[in-house]
């Protein structure tokens, strides 16, 4: 047995304590930033700690099948969350950053819409792979029915595999998913760019024409880590696959909430410290 | 329960390797520190063997917390270490001459809190899993921080986030978009190492693993981004110095390349040197 083969025996148990842990941690974190900046600083934490809530809950709705999916043995499209997320968060974020001088609501509605897209073209290129070029039908192995179409899954289910295909609710979930992470990762970069737009002139003593490069480089960059920190801390979470909302690993999400919003928060505040002290 | 599905055997024991490869980083990046009191750029290749020096030690890493099947992919690994690593690099330039060592502590602290949300908060439960998101943390900020060297001869805020523009051969302003934060090569940077330090597991994993060539692997792709890194450091330090540190990474690549096929066919079950397919003449 390699590697590959091997699944972790996470369950699906909450840890009660753990989660009180990481509640107590978020409200450190948030009280730090409140201490080095009351309102500029704090405003924009709080905004990053909801974006990257948005991107770990979305990434639950993603269906993403990993290698069994490349062999058409399950169900979901054929990359780990890592790749998929990046692709729908960066798609979002790319058009949300077009957006960003149209005011904060414009901005991140375009990137939801920027990572919708994305995951609606790959969800609906990967259907094109599964149906005409590998010849399997779509099939879910976790429902008998598609809960939105009502369509019974098993018949078309091959033996000894877990389904395959991307069935609708698939389909539907991958673009709420990359809607919600698109917008996430459009708001912490539009909190992060306000903020630096605001504090990088006085702090490096240039001009705001000067300092945007800077402001958009870093709060860009911040933006990416903070994406992949949440989206790789989610795909740990649902080990790696997951079909859809449909999918019983999709009621983990409580967890993913809490660690999200500590790993945004934590990371969000490193991002604010870079220009307080 | 998990279970331990890839024993170790052989090779050199991680934990020489993590304190190998964290002194020879901290000291390399030290070294080039070396620019700031000979005021040139000629120390910059310096930040480049810092690179190798912590990717190796964060493909050994990769290995241990990977052995146990974490279930997303290796490269999901190598995204967070630089995702968080970042993070810690970014913040860390702004204490000036203490900026690796902050970039170290900054870094194993974020590394620590994401291990404890991934093992206890997301239920995990593997007990390398702490150690090997902090280590991963630490080497994806010392990586970036090596680049950031490599690039522009300094790992200071200000060094990286201003530059030079010359007009018309004589007249020189300075430049907040010609710099490694503003031009936009942080982003470089980070896919540079975040391939660089996952890729050489995921290519070496199965039944066949060898250390020795796994981390001559690692070697080799960090040589291969240092040549793209110091290619782009003729945007930003003076050509000489470029040409040093471009020189170094190509022996340097050249090198671990031929030990790493050398390493290959060693452990390849049957290799045959099957020539090209000859041209049958009357066709």
């Amino acid at each position: 047995m390699t590697a590959i083969a091997a699944k972790p025996a996470a369950g699906s148990i909450m840890n009660p304590a753990a989660m009180a842990v990481g509640v107590v941690l978020l409200i450190i974190l948030l009280a730090i930033a409140y201490v080095v900046s009351p309102t500029l600083g704090l405003m924009a934490l709080i905004g990053v700690v909801i974006g990257g809530v948005m991107i770990g809950f979305g990434v639950h709705f993603v269906p993403v099948g990993g290698a069994p999916a490349a062999m058409g043995q399950a169900p979901g499209i054929a990359t780990g969350v890592a790749m998929l997320a990046a692709g729908a968060g960066l798609a979002g974020l790319f058009g949300g950053a077009w957006a960003a001088e149209q005011g904060l609501v414009i901005a991140v509605i375009t990137g939801g819409v920027g990572g919708g897209l994305m995951m609606a073209i790959t969800c609906m290129m990967v259907n094109f792979v599964y149906v005409f070029g590998m010849g399997i039908p779509a099939a879910s192995g976790k429902v008998l029915k598609d809960p939105i179409t009502g369509d019974s899954q098993p018949e078309y289910k091959s033996q000894g595999t877990e389904g395959h295909g991307l069935p609708f609710i698939s389909f539907v979930g991958g673009v709420i998913g990359g809607v919600l992470g698109g917008a996430g990762g459009t708001l912490i970069y539009i909190e992060l760019l306000d903020l630096y737009k605001a504090t990088l002139p006085t702090m490096m003593g240039v001009t705001a024409a000067q300092a945007l490069p800077i402001a958009i480089s870093v709060a860009g960059i911040f933006a990416i880590g903070l994406f992949l920190v949440n989206a790789v801390l989610t795909a740990y979470n649902i080990t790696g696959t997951i079909e859809g909302p449909h999918d019983p690993k999709f009621k983990r999400w409580p967890r993913a909430i809490v660690a999200s919003a500590v790993a945004s928060a934590l990371c969000g505040l490193a991002a604010i410290l870079i220009v307080t002290i | 329960m998990t279970v331990k599905v890839e024993v170790i055997e052989g090779g050199v024991p991680h934990p020489k390797i993590m304190i190998a490869g964290l002194v020879c980083t901290i000291v390399c990046l030290y070294l080039s520190y070396l620019n700031v009191y000979t005021n040139t750029a000629m120390f910059s290749f310096f930040g480049g063997l810092a690179v190798v020096a912590a990717l190796i030690w964060g493909s050994n890493t990769i290995k241990v917390l990977c052995s146990y099947g974490i279930g997303t992919g290796v490269p999901s690994a190598g995204m967070i270490a630089f995702g968080s690593g970042v993070i810690a690099m970014l913040l860390a330039t702004k204490f000036g001459i203490a900026a690796p060592i902050v970039a170290l502590v900054l870094a194993a602290v974020i590394g620590l809190i994401l291990g404890y949300l991934a093992n206890d908060v997301l239920n995990m439960k593997i007990p390398v899993m702490i150690q090997s998101l902090t280590e991963l943390s630490i080497v994806g900020a010392l990586t970036l921080m090596g680049f950031a060297v490599l690039i522009t001869g300094s790992f200071t805020f200000t060094g990286l986030s201003s530059g030079t523009v010359t007009l018309f051969g004589a007249l020189t302003l300075p430049s907040y978009q010609v710099s490694f934060i503003g031009g936009g090569l942080t982003a470089v940077a980070f896919l540079l190492g975040a391939i660089a330090v996952q890729h050489p597991f995921n290519a070496c994993l199965g039944p066949g693993w060898k250390q020795d060539r796994m981390l001559m692997l690692t070697a080799e792709c960090g040589f291969l981004s240092m040549i793209v890194a110091s290619v782009m450091s003729f945007a930003l330090i003076n050509a000489a110095s470029a040409i040093i540190s471009l020189i170094i990474a190509l022996i340097g690549w050249v090198y671990t390349y031929n030990e790493y096929i050398v390493l290959s066919k060693r452990d390849a079950a049957a290799w045959l040197d099957s020539k090209p397919i000859p041209d049958v003449e009357g066709h």
